[in-house]
């Protein structure tokens, strides 16, 4: 054998060594993801495309960990977040999804964002027993199918966060049926299956007053102008119209309806009760005053509220250049901060050594009034057959024209089933 | 002969590293390759149509979401085994590239290349609009995942069929008829090529394969179709892969596939741009590139090296 | 290989006109009926010309680009949308509205022109693949360059009339409305004048039509050719900005959308007619709409799959549009 066989077989050799020393080392840890000092976590979102709009979310969780880190971590682990674009569209979101749990092997998903992203990756996550938590979407499945069989098998470590979009529908029926019994509903609404769910819930809510709807109006995720859809509402003579939209296609419904000529009492779905956006809309031209919708995260125009300080210090310390969009009110901010802290709180409930298993067993007994971030009053809640965290919201209503804001309606109410 | 043995051997070594490859990649690169497969199968389809009878396409985008739906709704509704799901994508979408082929017959040049992009903007449309049956925009989820290593071995022996079909259509009576129309389509008919005939032909074919690598890019999704997977930038970044392997070429297709499937991983280290900006930028530079400096693509390039070597 | 077409003569058909403004005339006063009839008719079509003007414009600019070089620029619309994004830009630095619009203006025509030499100009001459490729590769490249300089994320831009809305009987029009058509209108009006009463024009119009010959008669065709670039990019540029205060947010894909319903225009007017491009647009506009309303099936998810409907209609019974000159090429 020449000296260059032997060269290849030393090679060949250290290469076996390290490949096995590797393997040897794998196999001696617990869960991926997790070391003595440091848990890796990643999440999906939206960080271009269509739904870019809620970028600030993982910006605001980016912080509050790095807070935490700063603090001590979690039982003296630091918190890793990877935050990966998926552009809403799922066909990249299960290539990210796979490369975080193969490639960067993350201990835990974590706020996800997006129903078909999420609908495209629950079964992979599932079947890797990976948990899948707090996404960042109000479509009940997240809620329902802990334990029952869904597109083919029950999906345990699944989990959302926010009160469902079937809830909040139910909160504005039930509104509806008590102060405003004749009114004529218009609905326009994004067709998909966030859309219709929100309808589900608005029906289950008005109970018999169901035929009070006198038209719906679809429109598309990507469509740019929803000017049809509220000129056949118009037509069909509603004085009530609900807006199931996001951001983008909101402010269009808000504008033209005003551009129209059109007035009705009009009631919000809460994903796009962002205070930026609303002010956009106003600036516009939309009329702003009375619109009705709901929210569940601490109330950013109230100064002495104990969250909105405690945010306020965490953004201008850790994501200084979303300070602005805080003062203007954007609610994402406050969404991602208190997401971010159940997430520290389930892990610190996981155990001094958590596993996936642990993680698991936390997030299925949560019982706190505690985190900041949220209204006051809210109670994060979960148990083996409640797979919902918040069930409670509040209304609120525009008030003070273009530079307003929403004011609390009522009180605090519960959505539960 | 040696051009022969050479192509042979060509082919053979690359064979045999891509019956070796999986085991030395990890699940998650095993899906990577995979993906380059399914670009592999839709850039060949192309490639038939617009490189060997020269009417352009910037619809396959939408044959791969017929051929995705399919196998989708097939495995979810009759719980079909997904490999029968692919043949009949295959069959479907043959049929639709026949119908889409037949009108294609008056158009030529650009006003094909707009009828085809209008296509492949609305196609994606139509399961929202049949929600009902085609899951709108919540999608369809096939009732079975597969494991990458399955996913790199179907779509990798996939493309090796579809190779051999395509290198067989290729080279015989239809091939010659195929390169006829492309160089003069009024030559052509004065030889006695039956243009109808063959154009449509080719459209079907082409369909044919678009359709296959959209089964194969949905099982890669694990399983879910949806609307949004099927964007116009789909179809632009088939025909951006024929453009950098070659039109009328089949040996440069492995190169815009791998191109075209590997770009969007490695362009998330982009330094200064980053991950999906990055994407786009690149892909456009180069393209651009290829076609200013390149425009026979890599296939070109390998052309004009063998010259060069036969004449040294 | 012999290409026999080039060898045999080519007839061109002048198509007499009279059927055409038959039907136009027939439209307009089907429109006029039914808007007296009926207030939703007539909301739908004011809707419907307001946003038909600016895929008139878009077309006349793909028609433009189209006379000069037989090239579809698939990329207009992206380079419409970049010019608003630069708007927007120097909005942000202080600049007010209209002075931002002005200034943008002759910095799209200069865009035009540079894409035009560097980028088609070599191309060109290969084959329409290779021509298409390169717009294709365009409109990615320039995705890619507006979304990392300024993200793809909603942006915000001042509204150029502002949102008072007048009342005439129960329509509602919106000042914004009126000044796009009026904005839009103008400009087409003049660059009509420019082709059709200055030098300039008539050397654009000769190196169109007679390259060759108009190189003999000393017309700097390679010139002519980027400035038809140039304008037909300030054109898409004004067809951008009046587009966005429709659409309320300013993002990247602001205008794709509108160029799938601006080809359909472009093929519905007649590649090469630019009466017929802003005739065809405003007709997509307002059938459209009324389609849209008047026929149930067709719900929001059917409009652009409608407008294809539209473009291979019109590509496969009278492929020159409805102005369009019928080639007949004899064997």
């Amino acid at each position: 054998m020449g000296r260059k066989g032997r060269f290849l077989i030393v090679v060949a050799g250290l290469v076996l060594a390290a490949v096995s020393a590797t393997a040897a080392f794998g196999a001696h840890s617990s869960d991926p993801g997790i070391t003595k000092t440091s848990i890796h976590i990643g999440g999906t979102f939206p960080l271009t495309g269509v739904a870019s709009a809620y970028k600030t979310i993982p910006a605001a969780e980016s912080a509050y960990f790095a807070y935490v880190n700063d603090h001590g971590g979690v039982n003296g682990r630091k918190i890793d977040f990877t935050v990966v674009d998926d552009g809403y569209n799922p066909a990249q979101t299960v290539p990210a999804v796979q490369k975080l749990v193969e490639q960067d092997k993350v201990f835990a998903l974590m706020g996800d964002l997006g129903t078909a992203p999420g609908l495209a990756t629950w079964g992979y996550a599932n079947a890797h027993k990976v948990p899948q938590v707090f996404l960042a979407t109000g479509d009940s499945f997240w809620g329902f199918c802990a334990h029952k069989s869904c597109q083919g098998s029950p999906k345990p470590y699944t989990i959302g966060w926010q009160p469902d979009y079937p809830s909040e529908g139910r909160l504005y029926g039930r509104y509806i049926a008590q102060n405003m019994p004749n009114a004529k509903i218009g609905i326009i609404f994004q067709n998909d299956a966030f859309g219709k769910n929100y309808i589900t819930g608005l029906k289950q809510g008005l109970g018999a007053k169901k035929s009070l709807i006198v038209d719906q109006e679809g429109f598309n995720a990507t469509d740019t102008t929803v000017t049809q859809q509220i000129l056949a509402l118009k037509a069909k003579g509603a004085d009530t119209l609900f807006i199931v939209a996001t951001p983008g296609q909101a402010i269009a419904s808000l504008v033209t309806a005003t551009k129209i000529g059109w007035n009705p009492t009009t009631f919000l779905a809460n994903v796009s009760n962002i205070r930026p956006f609303l002010l956009a809309a106003a600036k516009a031209g939309a009329n702003l005053d009375g619109l009705i919708s709901s929210g569940y995260v601490a109330p950013m125009n109230d100064p002495n509220n104990a969250g909105t300080k405690l945010g306020k210090a965490i953004i201008g310390q850790y994501a200084p250049t979303l300070s602005a969009d805080y003062e203007l009110g954007d609610s994402n901010l406050m969404y991602g901060l208190g997401v971010a802290w159940t997430f520290v709180y389930a892990l610190q409930h996981a155990g001094k050594n958590p596993t996936r298993a642990s993680l698991e067993q936390a997030l299925h007994s949560m019982n706190t009034g505690g985190d900041p971030f949220v209204y006051p009053g809210i109670k994060i809640q979960t148990s083996a057959t409640d797979n919902f965290p918040i069930e409670q919201l509040i209304m609120n209503k525009w008030s003070g024209g273009p530079g307003g804001a929403m004011q609390p309606l009522g009180k605090l109410q519960n959505t539960g089933r | 002969m040696r051009p022969r043995l050479a192509a042979l051997g060509t082919t053979a070594a690359v064979a045999l590293v891509l019956a070796v490859l999986p085991f030395g990649l990890s699940g998650y690169h095993q899906a990577l390759a995979a993906q380059v497969a399914t670009f592999f199968i839709s850039i060949l389809g192309l490639n038939i149509l617009t490189g060997y009878t020269g009417q352009i396409s910037i619809g396959h985008g939408a044959f791969m979401a017929i051929g995705g739906y399919t196998t989708a709704v097939l495995s979810r509704d009759h719980h079909t085994d997904l490999v029968v799901t692919m043949a009949a994508a295959f069959f479907l979408c043959f049929l639709c590239g026949l119908v889409v082929g037949l009108p294609a017959l008056r158009l030529s040049g650009v006003y094909l290349a707009l009828a085809t992009f209008a296509l492949a903007v609305s196609v994606p449309q139509i399961p929202l609009k049949f929600s009902n049956y085609l899951g709108g925009s919540g999608g369809v989820q096939s009732a079975k995942t597969v494991s990458h290593l399955w996913l790199y071995a179907v779509s990798w022996s996939a493309a090796a069929v579809m190779f051999a079909v395509a290198w067989l259509v290729l080279r015989g009576r239809t091939g010659r008829a195929f390169r006829a129309i492309r160089d003069s389509e009024v030559a052509a008919t004065s030889s006695g090529v039956a243009l109808p005939v063959y154009k449509t032909l080719a459209f079907g074919i082409s369909a044919a394969f678009a359709g296959v690598a959209g089964s194969l890019f949905v099982i890669g999704t694990n399983g879910f179709a949806q609307p949004s997977e099927f964007g116009v930038l789909l179809s632009l970044q088939i025909l951006i892969g024929a453009a950098v392997a070659g039109l009328g070429s089949l040996w440069g297709v492995i190169v815009g596939a791998a191109f075209v499937g590997l770009l969007p991983t490695i362009s998330s280290d982009v330094p200064v741009i980053g991950s999906s900006h990055g994407q786009d930028v690149v892909f456009g530079v180069i393209v651009i590139a290829v076609m200013l400096v390149l425009p026979t693509g890599f296939a070109g390039l390998l052309h004009r090296l063998a010259r060069s070597r036969a004449r040294a | 290989m012999v290409d026999l077409a080039r060898r045999l003569p080519i007839r061109q058909q002048r198509l007499p006109a009279s059927p055409v403004i038959l039907l136009l005339a027939a439209a307009c006063i089907f429109l006029v009926v039914g808007c007296l009839q009926s207030s939703i008719f007539a909301q739908q079509t004011v809707a419907g010309l307001a946003t038909g003007v600016v895929y008139g414009s878009l077309a006349l600019a793909l028609v433009l680009i189209y006379r000069a070089t037989e090239v579809i620029n698939f990329a207009q619309g992206e380079m419409a949308m970049a010019c608003v994004y630069i708007a927007y830009q120097l909005i942000q630095w202080g600049f007010s509205y209209w002075a931002a619009f002005f200034v943008t203006l002759p910095i799209a025509f200069l865009l035009g022109m540079a894409i035009e030499a560097t980028l088609i100009r070599p191309v060109q001459h290969r084959s329409v693949i290779a021509v298409v490729i390169v717009t294709v590769g365009l409109f990615i490249l320039i995705d890619g360059l507006v979304a990392w300089k300024w993200g793809a994320d909603i942006k915000f831009m001042p509204s150029p009339f502002g949102n008072r809305i007048y009342h005439v009987g129960s329509v509602a029009i919106a000042r914004q409305d009126i000044g796009t058509i009026i904005i839009t209108l103008f400009t087409v009006v003049l660059l009509w004048a420019l082709f059709r009463f200055t030098k300039l024009g008539l050397g654009m119009r000769a190196a169109a039509l007679r390259p060759a010959a108009a190189s003999l008669a000393g017309v700097r065709v390679d010139w002519m050719l980027a400035v038809g670039w140039g304008l037909a990019a300030l054109l898409g540029a004004v067809a951008g900005l009046m587009a966005e205060p429709s659409q309320f947010v300013l993002q990247p894909t602001l205008m794709q959308p509108i160029l799938l319903y601006g080809f359909a225009a472009a093929v519905l007017g007649g590649l090469e007619s630019p009466a017929g491009a802003v005739i065809g647009g405003v007709a997509i506009g307002i059938f459209l709409n009324l389609v849209g309303q008047y026929v149930h099936f067709v719900t929001s998810e059917l409009r652009q799959p409608f407008a294809f409907a539209v473009l291979l209609a019109v590509l496969l019974v009278k492929p020159t549009g409805l102005f369009g000159r019928r080639r007949i090429r004899k064997v």
